[in-house]
């Protein structure tokens, strides 16, 4: 699947006039990989929109690990680049953007440099701190990791009891009720999608089949994502069908505005569906200004500790959304309880079904003889705590030498870090595996899945882990308690954690009655939880009422 | 038409089994019948939990039996607890002694409607005219009023806003226990109602709705005066003192929690209540100054 629509070439607003290297129409001379090819398809869309008619040269360049690309911000404009960037490509095209009477296209050539930077990577945010202030912090947190966490939830805790039931300030609605004649267009249906990035999460699943759905109905998706990343998912079968615009940042005002023009004179545009994208989420006043009924909605996964991160700034824009979509009962309290939103603006639609059928739980016998399988499934991230996990893993091999057998399954930023900590912890039965294998693989090997996050909406891996017929150990944050059993719910503070998570799992070994309970709440928790409204369903009659 | 929310009626009892049947039978018969009834059994024992295993082929009563007696304000606690897990809009509070008329529910809830309506505000509940037995006012759980009380009446609505209540027949929407939390766990039996209904009309007002009707069967219609303490009512003065005494200093301030000491001394004093009993209640009065238990928010399950 994935092999074909790597084959299938990416929507383009362009006449391509001549090419070197990239790899569009001469297959045998490309310098560029799939995932390389698209970002630069990317920022020549970007530039076609944004100049209805003109030819534009590109010239691409690959930067050294550790950098990441560089498509629509200011420095494209320049025709100078720094010694370790390599010219790996050339691109003439000719925006196939109607131009309207109130853009003339310039004349002449554009010659812009777009780099599509370092090899695939996530990036790691503790290693891009800056200055003594990132030092401490990296070797603290290096040293320390259980230790600089009681701290961080410390923090959090202080910061949620001082900032709770403090109001946030909203953004103005608009108040214009009819559009101006020059943005009205005949163009294809088509729906904004505004997307963190495209990389592993749950929030970016979640997105990416709201674009394959767009799409199946017969809208045009745009996708457009605002966060530095090497977008290894720009690749996705899901996005075969749609025009993807990966930004970079800085970016020229009058460019930004060039290129949401372009966007309107070239598509009909039927609504704008937010995937946690900062920077659409500051245009909408603009936007809706231009379309004053253009229906907007927001889909929100997760409150962030101590900045509430998208559910905020959700709340502040609320003047400008018309339906803020969410994933778990947790969400909708909180907009609903905590913010005041009124309860018709909020709509839970659950993601029970998007990875796994939770329905069909596997029926499935633990083995009483053979080691006992702990897993970690998730992001090597800070948010998921994976060191936390390999602390776990060391306490319980002190305990029962031989009778567990570990495996974290997984890859991110902490990646180099796991292995630095499992040599120091002298976990030689735990493996580390990667996207390589598939996840129901490892989950068919498991006895009980562990989540150590320090922040969950509701965790994709605990339906999944619900549907193979394991039981999940998790901290009691988010919605979880939406599907795990009570008895197998942790305290978020990582001593807590670690002492509760591991006396559960030893009860586990020895108490097989009370394994078979906590699995069995289990399955009636995700069969309750299973009856409330899907997101699936619910999103495919909104779009193809936005086409009515 | 069925209603659009879903409301978790929640019955507290304890040792009182007589009278919970006659409770649950006037909550099972309203006629806008609850979706949920959640009985909270504080771990009673004069056969309560033979009586309620006959309601349970009701798919709506949800027996949630303690362990322990944890007083009214455990009780509640865990009940309003329960009601929000399993994903109800409002919970309708009431203790076992509770007899409401066959509208009473309707009442409230219509009667919330109007007024938020009326008042374009959420209110933050709606709760019945108890009476006694008799058909008098129950002295006990009058709600307390707000300086324009009689706005929603000048509109034509037969409502009061009010500033605080008893848990006798209240409706609370769930957004309401989101953003306050539960009731006080810690503060066992008394006075846990009054801090709770105070607590969440901070950002506004309640609302008494005068045509939805409960009796309150409690054997004598008296209010809480501490001139009738004895050594037999005593445990729920202790109680009461020490939450009060708790509420006043922490949530209002030194002025109120004088003013409370100088009420309690003056009562006791007119009822020539015996020392020692003055004694224990004028420690328990000091015992509020440390006792400042915080509210525990419940969670979101569907």
């Amino acid at each position: 699947m994935d092999d074909q629509s790597e084959k299938q070439r990416p929507i383009a607003l362009f006449e391509l006039l001549d090419e070197s290297g990239i790899g569009l129409t001469d297959s045998s001379a490309e310098a560029l990989d799939e995932r390389e090819r698209r970002l630069v398809v990317g920022a020549a869309n970007f530039h076609a929109l944004a100049t209805p008619g003109s030819v534009l040269r590109f010239t691409v360049l690959r930067g050294p690990r550790g950098t990441f690309p560089s498509l629509t911000d200011r420095a494209v404009h320049r025709i100078e680049w720094p010694h370790d960037r390599e010219a790996v490509g050339s691109l003439l095209i000719r925006s196939i953007v109607q131009p309207t009477t109130a853009s003339a296209p310039p004349t002449g050539v554009v010659g812009l440099v777009v780099e599509v930077g370092g090899r695939s990577e996530f990036k790691d945010t503790y290693r891009a701190l800056p200055g003594w202030h990132g030092r401490v912090r990296r070797t603290a947190r290096f040293l320390a990791p259980v230790q600089f966490d009681a701290f961080r939830q410390f923090r959090t805790d202080l910061v949620e009891k001082m900032g709770h039931g403090r109001s946030l300030p909203r953004m103005a609605p608009v108040r214009v009720n009819r559009t101006t004649k020059s943005t009205m267009t005949g163009g294809p249906p088509a729906v904004i999608f505004g997307l963190h990035w495209l990389e592993l999460g749950g929030a970016e699943r979640w997105a990416l089949e709201t674009i394959r759905i767009a799409a199946e109905v017969g809208v045009t998706p745009i996708v457009i994502t605002d966060r530095e990343s090497s977008n290894p998912w720009i690749t996705k079968p899901e996005l075969a069908k749609a025009i993807v615009v990966p930004l970079t940042h800085p970016m020229d005002p009058v460019t930004e505005a060039a290129f949401l023009n372009g966007l309107l004179e070239t598509f009909d545009i039927r609504g704008i569906h937010l995937h946690h994208n900062a920077w659409l989420y500051g245009r909408l006043p603009w936007l809706k200004a231009i379309l004053p009924d253009i229906p907007v909605v927001d889909s929100l996964h997760i409150r962030e500790w101590r900045t509430s991160g998208f559910v905020d700034i959700s709340v502040r824009m609320t003047g400008l959304i018309d339906t803020h979509h969410v994933i778990s009962p947790e969400l909708r309290d909180h907009m609903i309880g905590r913010r005041g939103l009124p309860a018709k603006k909020v709509k839970l639609a659950t993601l029970a079904n998007l990875t796994t059928d939770t329905s069909m739980t596997a029926k499935r016998e633990r083995g009483v003889d053979g080691p006992f399988t702990v897993v970690f499934v998730g992001r090597f991230t800070q948010q998921k705590r994976p060191y936390l996990f390999l602390r776990l893993a060391a306490r319980l091999q002190k305990h029962a030498p031989g009778r567990f057998r570990f495996v974290m399954h997984g890859e991110g930023e902490l990646a180099e870090e796991i292995h630095v900590l499992r040599e120091r912890f002298r976990l030689e039965t735990l493996q580390v595996r990667g996207p390589e294998i598939a996840v129901s693989h490892t989950l068919t090997e498991a006895d009980v899945v562990v989540i150590p996050s320090d922040n969950e909406g509701l965790t994709l891996t605990s339906f999944e882990a619900t549907a193979a017929g394991v039981p999940v150990v998790s901290t009691d944050i988010g919605s979880q308690a939406s599907l795990i059993a009570d008895g197998l719910l942790c305290p978020r503070h990582p001593y807590r954690f670690l002492d509760a998570a591991a006396a559960k799992i030893i009860t586990m070994t020895t108490t097989p009655v009370q394994y078979k309970n906590w699995l069995e709440e289990q399955v009636i928790k995700a069969t309750e939880f299973a009856k409330l409204p899907l997101a699936r369903p619910w999103v495919r009659e909104l779009y193809q009422g936005w086409l009515r | 038409m069925a209603p659009l929310s879903t409301i978790a009626a929640i019955v507290v009892t304890y040792n009182r089994h007589a009278k919970l049947c006659n409770t649950l039978d006037h909550v099972l018969t309203q006629t806008r019948p609850p979706d949920w009834i959640i009985v909270v059994d504080n771990a009673s024992t004069d056969g309560t939990d033979q009586v309620l295993a006959r309601y349970c082929s009701d798919q709506r009563v949800i027996v949630h039996r303690l362990r322990r007696n944890t007083g009214g304000a455990g009780g509640f606690y865990a009940g309003m607890s329960r009601g929000y897990e399993i994903g109800a809009d409002f919970v309708w509070l009431m203790d076992d002694d509770c007899y409401p008329h066959p509208d009473a529910l309707e009442a409230l809830e219509a009667g919330l409607t109007k007024a938020e309506e009326a008042m374009a505000m959420p209110l933050s509940y709606a709760c019945s005219l108890v009476k006694f037995v008799d058909g008098e006012i129950c002295e006990m759980n009058n709600p307390g009023t707000t300086w324009d009380w009689g706005r929603l009446m000048a509109l034509g609505q037969e409502s009061v806003l009010v500033t605080h209540c008893s848990f006798v027949s209240v409706l609370f929407p769930r957004r309401v226990l989101t953003r306050f939390g539960l009731p006080l766990k810690e503060y066992f039996i008394w006075f846990d109602d009054q801090e709770y209904s105070l607590r969440v009309t901070k950002e506004s007002p309640g609302v008494q709705c005068i045509r939805s009707v409960v009796v309150h069967d409690m054997g004598v219609n008296r209010g809480v005066n501490f001139a009738d303490v004895t050594p037999e009512n005593m445990v729920k003065f202790r109680y009461g003192v020490r939450n009060e005494a708790s509420y006043r200093l922490h949530h209002q301030g030194m002025g109120a929690f004088i003013k409370f000491g100088i009420r309690l001394v003056t009562q006791l004093r007119s009822g020539h209540v015996p020392w020692p009993l003055r004694v224990q209640l004028l420690r328990r009065l000091i015992d509020g100054v440390t006792f400042n238990p915080k509210p525990e928010y419940p969670r979101s399950v569907l």
